[in-house]
Order: structure tokens, then C-alpha cells, then sequence
């Protein structure tokens, strides 16, 4: 009699009995209900019909005040004037699904008055908005954003970010002028060619040598630019590299064709020195694409940070720059707040979410003498704490500080083909050389030596060497993309192949993140509704945990009557004659429920020891039903783990969660070493450890508490359903949240890895035959321009094959 | 055949897939393909709605920069 039906807002499906009936349409909650209707009202609804069936995300509670946004603080250190008068501000917004989202948004920011304009990018959704400040503030932009579903917080967009989208559209401008020169020099080469062999006058050969250098003209020095930087730094620095391999051979080649051109007699190069460079920049642009910045995670993480704070003097509220406050000032915290200082609370109470630095969702309640800690935030508290720690010594900025330091302490392993195109480079050089003076002094014409020396780097192009790693590792990334894992660096499949061990987090990696009833007790008859119904009121995982197991067909959702929230103890209500409570023992023994009865007559075996929570249900002051609840490993999780130990990884589990529940977990998925209550701190420690024993760490982990272990460990791996500072902080990031990725993640990279040790091996040998036939004079043109695209197309095709072995 | 013609042809067709690599190398430059998403979208739902609705975000820009600079 129930069915599944979709919310018309989000289109998560869920039983109807649950569902908001709104007319003809069902809604999952009042958020998706008020979006709905808001976006009616603006005549915004044609979005429905632009996002199709695309899933989106309920909207989530906001606890944390917009007005923060207009603070003079946050103003200096995001909002930028531009050249004509109007503020501009960078946005990341979260909640964007698809491209009606981004539509959405656009729209309805510039039906606002005084907006300028919005950009937003699907890709990464990071927006752009020009306003007019003497017409609107920033929190009226960022309410707007949350009230139509999506949430967002600004970051600093100078820098670095800037820096790498600015060399990336270097490269695409190179590239595109290399691309478009070498394409048409290939035309003009097959002419050549075919006057080589069938006969062609000198003046036809001078005109199509012209044109040729004409198109590598621009190639050489535009495009090539990137290498004689390049060849400058490693003279400046004594090193010898790829660059300058490139750029003194497509230099010489040159000139010598010019020579070639301007004296009528043999073949002119032009053709190779396009090549060469357009290939090389091929292979360096790759690389360039994959790389991530820092910067925007540190501005992130900065952003937990409240700019200004409340604090009392002389009686009076007024508000001071966090810097300036110091220990023992007296801070106001009021509901949604952020805390900035730790300190001792000295008036108040309330619920606080600490999620951030411990990793589980459950509000923890604070009163009179508890102390609170920075980058907490306050739920439902109206409290004053006095400081016991400047700002600078509290736990957050010690968090961001620790942060920036792992980030840039991360250890580097040299990258496989950095190294051979370092000797690859010298020695190449040297041979040219060596050749040249060899056919010198054998009496040959200066001429005829120094086209014999050139060859030899020309055959040696670099083509095929600098195209293994990429394309290899292009086909791998393709590879584990397609399978919901994104690498956001392409020189990190490399580092995960070199990986021995893998530290994974508990909570929300292994187990499900949210608890299960794994066990039920009932002592009396009781309307399973009622139950429902009590839950309902609770965000608490456990009360949520209870009402999942007790949905049914044919639950109804009673309105309850005087509904209280007993914090860190449960709910009571009332209904038609009944009082009714749910919560842990505490809250029974509180509201005088005989509980003793309970735990005698059931034997000590119902008295937990297992790490499980427990829930109790009272009807009229009567015990009826105990339900036990556990977090629960993953379906795959076992099969998974042995599958990475069976690649002779070692798995160590590290958890926040206390001893019990991890040594039960740990067990059930077949994991030996673990340890239990680790802090941020205490996780990153052992990662630092185990580095210091000359491990290769790969951390998986979900949650902020886990972002200082995966900033450290050589590879972090967050769930994509993580937190986004997580995701932020990792380099892979796991899109389906499932184990099997994880062990897929592995499988994939040493497949790849194991590839690109192929691909060198095979344009190494490659070179081991033609370098020979070079130095002794055998190469013409034709063969030097074959050999090149054969032995790139040779690379490339091989790379295909890390495809082979993987289902799809 | 003179060898100025083949002079010609190729001097001439090199000009014109020059004129093509400029444009692009503009486009490049100005941002319009920094998105791929957004711009194949554009392509393919963008409605006479969208034109006007930028015509108009325009024209808002603009009274907004003339209030701002009425000197008082």
C-alpha cells in the first residue's frame, strides 16, 4: 500500500507515507517544500524541466549567521574593487549537479537589483559575482544562494589559482599555433617527399622549403619559448634535462635548414623542428592539466575562521577583531556562531557540533564548566565563555597551522621519467657531438658532419619518451575516472603504485557512517507508530537508526503533543493519554522509569559490552522494547580489504571511535593492526611514523577530522561524500564511496605504472636501434620523419593496452 | 605550370588558415572556452529568453555605472 514516490524538488525517493503532500506534488521535507514554491513564485520553475531527473541535494540547515559575511574583516579580505566602482567576490557553491543548477543560480542572482554579473563554472563551481554595493550587501547574494537550495562560501582567488589558469591558457595558446604550423608543414612535407624519390626542380623544392620555414618560424620561437625557459633554468641551475635536449636540437636543426634553404642544396629539417616541438608540448601540457593547487584549500580551511568576534567590556557587547582578544576576555556565542578561542563556559547551555575535530555527527551538549573548542559550532547555544587561549594558540589556528605544514612537507618521490630524461638528455648530446667530430676528422666536409651530428638528435627526438608518462597515465586516469575515482594529479598514480601501506579511517570509510539496529529486545506489546513517531523529532543518528528499522508499511506518523528534547539523553512526548520516552538509560533512570526489573530479569547479557549504542523505549513509565545499534562495516568492505592485502599492502585502521567499536569492526573486515581514540593530531603522528620507518602511506578518510592524515600521507583518498575540506586536502577522491574503488584505485595505478615502465623501455630501445644507423649516416629525412611519428604511435598505442583486464 | 603559382597557392592558403588561427588564438584569450561544459550547453539550450535576458543584464550594468558616476 505504500510505494516509492519522488520529491518534486530534489527527486530523492522515498516511501509516501512520509512525504509532505503538497496538492498534486510530494515533497521530502519543508526545505525542498519552501524551494519550490519560492522558485514558483519567481517564475524560475522552468528549471524543472531544464534538470530533468538529475538528483539534487535536499537542502541542508544553515546554522551559521549570513550577516558574517558583511563584517568589515571579511569585506578586506575577499571583496575586491573594480575598475568601475562595483565589488567583486569568488564563490565556491556547493550543491551544483548539473548545468540547470548553474542556469538556476545564474538567474536567479540576476533578477536580483543591483547585481552586475554572475558567472559560474560548471566544472569546478567556482562563481564570479560583480555587485554594486551601495544598492545590495553580500549576505543578501549569499541568502539568496541558500534560499534556492545550495550553499555558499567565498575563497581567496588571487594567487595561486589565478597563476595556473593562467599558464594553462599559455599552453593552449602554444599549442594551438604548434598544432595548426605542424599540420600544415605535413602537406607541405608530402610534397617533398614525393619530389625526393619521382625528381623536382630546385626552384619548386626553395619555394615549398620557404613555406616550411615560414610555419616553423612561429613554432620555434612562440610555441618552443617553454623550452629555451626551460634549457635556461637547468644551465643557470648545472642540470642537464629534456629541455634543453629539445631546444638546442630543434635550434641547430634550424638554422642548418635555413643554411639548406639559402645555398640550393640538400634537404631542409623544417618538418622535424615542428614536430618535435609540437610533440614535446603535447606531453608537457598533459602534465600541466593535472596539477592542483594548495592555495585553495588553505583559504578554506581559513574560513572556518570568524573574522570578528563578540566580546563584553565594561558591561557592553562590542565586537573585536579575533586577533585582539586575549585570555580571559569574557565571548558571547549565540545559536549558529562559530567558535573561534577555546575556553570554559561560564553562563549557559546548549548543543554544540563538533563534527569537525572528532569525525562523528552527534551534537554534544556543554554547560557551566565544560569547556569549549575552536571550530566548533554552536547548534542551539546561547553561552558566555571566558578565553583561556589567545587566538593564536587555540586549537584551530594550531589545526590550520599543522595543516600548512603537512601540505608542504608532503615527500616527493622523484618521478620515474624525470630521472631517465636526465641521463637521456646528456648522453644524446654527447653522442651528436662525438659523432660530429668523428666524421670530422675522417675527412668529411664540415657540411655533411654536421648534418650527420644533427640527425642523430633528430632521430633521438625526445617524441616518444616525452609522450610515455602522459599518455600512459592520460589512459589510466580515463580508466579509474570512468569508474568514480579522480586523480587529481596525473603523477599520482605513479606515487600509489609505489604505496605499501594503506591507513584507513573507520567511521563513514569502512562502515556506513550512521548506525544500525543490529539487535531488538521487546519486554511489552507497543504500537510501532508511536515509536516512529517519537523518532522523528530527533536529528540524532541513533534516533534515526531506530526509525529506519522500524519503518514499515502501514506506520503512520502521529502528531504528538508537548515534544521535549532532553539533550544528550533522548526525547519525551506526549500522546492522547500516553507519556512516552525514547533515549539512553540515563534519561530512564532520570524520569524515575523502573529500569532495574529491566537489567535483572533479562540476565547481564542485555546490559551492553559490545560497543554497540542502545536506545530504550517507554510507554507510561514502563520499559517496552531495547534496540542496540552499530555502525556497520560496508557490503564490500572484506571482500575489498583482503583484495588490497592480497596485493601485499598492509591496511591499518585508525579511528577517533573508542576501543570497542573498532576492535568489533576491525575483526569483521579482516583488519589486524587498528588503534582507537586517535585525535587529528594523534592520526597525523602516525602517519609521520610510519613515513620515518620508510613507508609509502596511502590514508583514506571521510571527515574533517581526518584532513591533517590525508594532507600528510603520500596519497589521501577521500569518500566523495566526505566533507569538502577532505576532499580538498586529498589527491584521489572515491565518487561511489565504495571499497571496491579503493581496491580498483590500486589495481589501476600499479597497471598504469607498470605501462609507463613499458613505454620507456620500448622508445629507449627504440632509440638503441636509430641512434646507431644515425651516427653512421644512414638517415634521410623520410625515415627521420617516419620514425618519429612511428615510435610516438608506437607509445600511445601501447598505453591502450592498461584498458585490457578491466571490465568497461 | 610557373613555380609562382604554387608560390601563390601556398602563401595565399597559409593567409587564410591564419586568419582562422588568430580567431581562435581571440577566442582563447577572452575566455569563451574556459568552461567546456557551459559552452556546449550554451549551444544546445540557450533560447531566444537567455539573448534577451543578457541584453538586459547588460543594460542593468550600465544604468548602474552611469548612477555611480553622476558627480555631485
Amino acid at each position: 500500500m505504500s510505494s516509492k514516490v519522488g520529491c518534486t524538488h530534489c527527486h530523492l525517493e522515498f516511501n509516501d507515507n512520509v512525504m509532505i503532500v503538497d496538492g498534486e506534488h510530494y515533497f521530502c521535507c519543508k526545505g525542498c517544500q519552501g524551494i519550490y514554491h519560492l522558485l514558483k513564485d519567481e517564475g524560475l520553475d522552468s528549471f524543472y524541466n531544464k534538470a530533468g531527473d538529475t538528483k539534487l541535494t535536499p537542502p541542508i540547515q544553515q546554522y551559521e549567521d549570513s550577516s558574517n559575511f558583511n563584517s568589515p574583516a571579511f569585506y578586506d579580505k575577499f571583496v575586491s574593487i573594480n575598475k568601475d566602482g562595483f565589488s567583486d567576490v569568488s564563490l565556491i557553491i556547493e550543491g551544483i549537479h548539473c548545468s540547470a543548477c548553474v542556469w538556476l543560480n545564474e538567474k536567479a542572482l540576476h533578477k536580483m537589483a543591483g547585481v552586475i554579473s554572475v558567472n559560474i563554472n560548471y566544472t569546478n563551481n567556482k562563481a564570479k559575482i560583480v555587485w554594486d554595493d551601495t544598492v545590495l550587501k553580500l549576505s543578501s547574494i549569499i541568502d539568496m544562494i541558500r534560499a534556492i537550495g545550495y550553499n555558499a562560501f567565498p575563497y581567496d582567488a588571487s594567487l595561486q589559482e589565478v597563476r595556473a589558469n593562467k599558464e594553462r591558457q599559455e599552453y593552449y595558446l602554444r599549442m594551438a599555433v604548434a598544432i595548426f604550423a605542424s599540420m600544415n608543414v605535413m602537406w607541405i612535407a608530402v610534397a617533398q617527399y614525393a619530389g625526393y624519390f619521382t625528381g623536382i626542380t630546385q626552384d619548386v623544392k626553395t619555394i615549398l622549403n620557404i613555406a616550411e620555414g615560414v610555419l616553423a618560424t612561429p613554432v620555434l620561437f612562440y610555441s618552443g619559448w617553454i623550452f629555451y625557459r626551460g634549457a635556461y633554468y637547468a644551465i643557470k641551475t648545472k642540470t642537464v634535462n629534456m629541455d634543453i635536449l629539445v631546444a638546442t636540437g630543434s635550434t641547430l636543426t634550424y638554422m642548418y635548414s635555413i643554411y639548406i634553404t639559402a645555398f640550393e642544396r640538400g634537404e631542409a629539417y623544417f618538418d622535424s623542428v615542428t614536430m618535435i616541438i609540437t610533440f614535446v608540448l603535447i606531453g608537457k601540457f598533459l602534465e600541466v592539466l593535472s596539477k592542483k593547487s594548495v592555495a585553495d584549500t588553505l583559504d578554506i580551511m581559513s574560513n572556518h575562521v570568524p573574522s570578528s568576534i563578540k566580546v563584553i567590556e565594561d558591561g557592553k557587547i562590542v565586537e573585536k577583531n579575533i586577533n585582539d582578544v586575549k585570555v580571559l576576555d569574557i565571548i558571547v556565542v549565540g545559536s549558529g556562531e562559530r567558535v573561534a578561542l577555546d575556553g570554559t563556559v561560564l553562563e549557559g547551555e546548549g548543543n554544540f557540533d563538533e563534527s569537525n575535530l572528532t569525525g562523528e555527527s552527534e551534537p554534544v551538549y556543554k554547560q557551566i564548566g565544560d569547556k569549549i573548542i575552536s571550530g566548533t559550532v554552536s547548534i542551539d547555544a546561547q553561552i558566555k565563555y571566558e578565553a583561556t587561549k589567545d587566538f593564536a594558540h587555540s586549537t584551530l589556528s594550531n589545526l590550520v597551522s599543522l595543516l600548512e605544514g603537512a601540505m608542504s612537507n608532503k615527500p616527493r618521490i622523484q618521478m620515474m621519467a624525470n630521472k631517465i630524461s636526465e641521463y637521456f638528455s646528456a648522453v644524446i648530446l654527447g653522442f651528436a657531438l662525438i659523432t660530429f667530430l668523428v666524421w670530422w676528422f675522417w675527412p668529411h666536409s664540415f657540411e655533411r658532419s654536421f648534418m650527420v651530428g644533427i640527425s642523430v638528435i633528430i632521430i633521438a627526438c625526445p617524441c616518444a619518451l616525452a609522450l610515455a608518462t602522459p599518455v600512459a597515465t592520460l589512459v589510466g586516469l580515463g580508466l579509474a575516472s570512468r569508474r568514480g575515482i579522480l586523480f587529481k594529479q596525473a603523477s599520482q598514480l605513479e606515487t600509489m603504485a609505489k604505496a605499501t601501506t594503506l591507513v584507513v579511517d573507520k567511521t563513514g570509510t569502512i562502515t556506513q557512517g550512521k548506525p544500525r539496529v543490529v539487535q531488538e529486545y521487546i519486554y511489552d506489546d507497543f504500537d510501532r507508530s508511536l515509536l516512529y513517531s517519537l523518532v522523528q523529532n530527533s536529528k540524532h543518528p541513533v534516533a534515526k537508526g531506530v526509525g529506519e528499522f522500524v519503518l514499515q508499511e502501514g506506520i503512520n506518523n502521529f502528531e504528538l503533543q508537548s515534544v521535549k528534547q532532553i539533550p544528550a539523553q533522548g526525547i519525551s512526548a506526549i500522546y492522547m493519554d500516553k507519556k512516552i520516552f525514547g533515549g539512553n538509560l540515563k534519561l530512564m533512570q532520570n524520569e524515575g522509569i523502573e529500569t532495574q526489573n529491566i537489567l535483572h530479569t533479562h540476565g547481564t547479557s542485555h546490559v551492553s559490552n559490545s560497543g554497540n549504542s542502545e536506545f530504550y523505549f517507554a510507554v507510561n513509565d514502563k520499559i517496552v522494547a531495547k534496540f542496540e545499534l552499530f555502525d556497520t562495516p560496508k557490503a564490500d568492505a572484506k571482500e575489498s580489504i583482503s583484495a588490497i592485502q592480497a596485493l601485499g599492502i598492509e591496511v591499518i585502521m585508525l579511528t577517533g571511535d573508542h576501543q570497542k567499536s573498532a576492535k568489533k569492526v576491525s575483526e569483521e573486515v579482516g583488519i589486524k593492526i587498528f588503534e582507537s581514540e586517535l585525535t587529528p593530531e594523534g592520526k597525523f603522528l602516525y602517519i609521520q611514523k610510519l613515513h620515518d620507518t620508510g613507508k609509502v602511506v596511502v590514508m583514506a578518510g571521510d571527515g574533517v577530522n581526518d584532513i591533517l592524515a590525508l594532507a600528510l600521507a603520500d596519497i589521501g583518498i577521500s569518500m566523495g561524500s566526505g566533507s569538502d575540506i577532505a576532499i580538498d586536502v586529498s589527491d584521489v577522491v572515491l565518487l561511489n564511496d565504495s571499497l571496491a574503488s579503493l581496491s580498483d584505485t590500486f589495481k589501476i595505478s600499479r597497471k598504469t605504472y607498470f605501462m609507463i615502465k613499458q613505454n620507456l623501455a620500448l622508445s629507449l630501445l627504440y632509440n638503441a636501434i636509430t641512434i646507431p644507423l644515425a651516427m653512421a649516416g644512414y638517415i634521410i629525412p623520410l625515415l627521420a620523419a617516419i620514425s618519429m611519428s612511428f615510435s610516438s604511435l608506437l607509445v600511445v598505442g601501447n598505453s591502450l593496452r592498461i584498458r585490457a583486464g578491466f571490465k568497461k | 605550370m610557373d613555380s609562382w603559382v604554387i608560390a601563390m597557392m601556398l602563401g595565399v592558403s597559409i593567409f587564410l588558415g591564419s586568419i582562422a588561427l588568430v580567431a581562435f588564438l581571440w577566442g582563447i584569450k577572452s575566455g569563451q572556452f574556459d568552461d567546456e561544459q557551459k559552452f556546449l550547453n550554451a549551444v544546445k539550450f540557450d533560447t531566444q529568453e537567455d539573448l534577451n535576458d543578457a541584453v538586459d543584464q547588460e543594460k542593468k550594468a550600465k544604468e548602474l555605472k552611469k548612477k555611480n558616476y553622476t558627480p555631485e
